[in-house]
């Protein structure tokens, strides 16, 4: 670990650590970021299980690639865009439609213990309305509002140009609204 | 709108056991990594061809791996499961009229498993998915016409008696 005792290292001393072979350091990079990336993985894929197997496999990438990160300052901006690549990968293999929901009974059980039964019902609506969404909309929308990204920020990470994703996250929108409107009337 | 963003932006907090996992992956690559530097490192020091560039094609061929970067040329016997990585070989040759590739990586073009280049004012191309790992390969200009390739570094050995290039392609490097 580099840096002064109390103080936390930044990322681009902990690449730096790394890249000098302390593979240790890098697990700091792993615990820095994994919680808060599993869950734009969980919402794009569906799933925890594919969810935690798209997000070890961005690490491990990114590690393997670490020498080439241009910017080790912005490590955790980089590990992101491979993980929407990865997901991006993940989620054009497989067939999603049949489970869009969370399986995440530790969170489920928490909403329950909150809200009782209506705060998990309306959790697995919205889960079930956000996978009912393309994947490219599904990726737009959960990047720009789910991960409160800039248009610039998600244009830079996804390749796609802004005017492309402001209309997918428009699209989104309105998808999401009449989805959880049919459920809530029907 | 509102209601549904403040749901999903509620945390995923994965299990503990998660960056265990992840470091099993890394240190496992961290050995493979440096086991492959070790074995290029004898493969740079057998290199015999002219004794004067030993020593630059040895460091060379020991720098390239080191870092990291991919310059797009030889392997050896993959190494079964390796990563199957796009690799582009490339050669000058203006007056050819064709020019395909062959290596160990595409059991050295027999049958009709050679790699076929095409001509851009006489730049010939073409990309081959190569298993990583050290390979051995050449260019077969006319048909006929066996050549190693004049920016690598020369294998160890010639194969069928014909000379050969020396090629190192990483795994994750594309």
């Amino acid at each position: 670990m580099l840096g002064l005792e109390g103080m936390e290292s930044s990322d681009a001393e902990l690449v730096t650590g790394v890249l000098g072979g302390d593979v240790n350091a890098y697990s700091t990079l792993v615990s820095r970021y994994r919680d808060r990336y599993a869950r734009y993985a969980v919402h794009m894929l569906g799933n925890r299980e594919d969810a935690e197997e798209a997000l070890q496999d961005a690490f491990t990438r990114a590690y393997r690639s670490l020498a080439r990160c241009e910017e080790p300052e912005r490590f955790g901006a980089w590990l992101f865009r491979i993980l929407v690549n990865r997901c991006r990968t993940s989620g054009a293999r497989r067939m999603r439609r049949s489970q869009t929901f969370v399986h995440d009974e530790g969170a489920l059980l928490n909403a329950s213990e909150e809200h009782p039964a209506e705060q998990t019902m309306w959790r697995e609506e919205i889960e079930r309305a956000v996978g009912e969404l393309s994947a490219d909309q599904r990726e737009a929308f959960l990047l720009k509002y789910v991960e409160d990204l800039g248009y610039d920020e998600m244009s830079e990470i996804t390749g796609v140009g802004v005017s492309a994703l402001k209309m997918r996250v428009m699209r989104a929108c309105d998808r999401l609204r009449v989805l959880l409107k049919e459920v809530h009337s029907g | 709108m509102e209601m549904i963003v403040e749901e999903l932006q509620r945390p995923v907090v994965l299990d503990a056991s998660f960056e265990r996992r992840v470091m099993v992956r890394v240190r496992r690559f961290h050995a493979q990594n440096r086991a492959r530097r070790g074995k290029l490192a004898r493969v740079a020091a057998s290199i015999t061809h002219h004794p004067a560039w030993t020593a630059a094609i040895a460091a060379s061929l020991v720098a390239v791996t080191t870092f990291g970067i991919m310059n797009g040329r030889l392997r050896t016997p993959a190494v079964s499961g390796a990563a199957i990585e796009p690799t582009r070989f490339v050669l000058v040759a203006p007056t050819a009229q064709s020019v395909s590739v062959v290596g160990d990586f595409n059991n050295w073009g027999l049958g009709d498993s050679a790699l076929v280049a095409t001509s851009n004012h006489g730049v010939w191309s073409v990309t081959a998915q190569v298993p990583a790992g050290v390979h051995r390969y050449a260019f077969v200009v006319n048909g006929k016409d066996w050549r190693a390739d004049p920016t690598a570094p020369r294998s160890p050995g010639d194969d069928f008696g014909m000379p050969s290039s020396a090629l190192v392609v990483e795994e994750g490097s594309k």
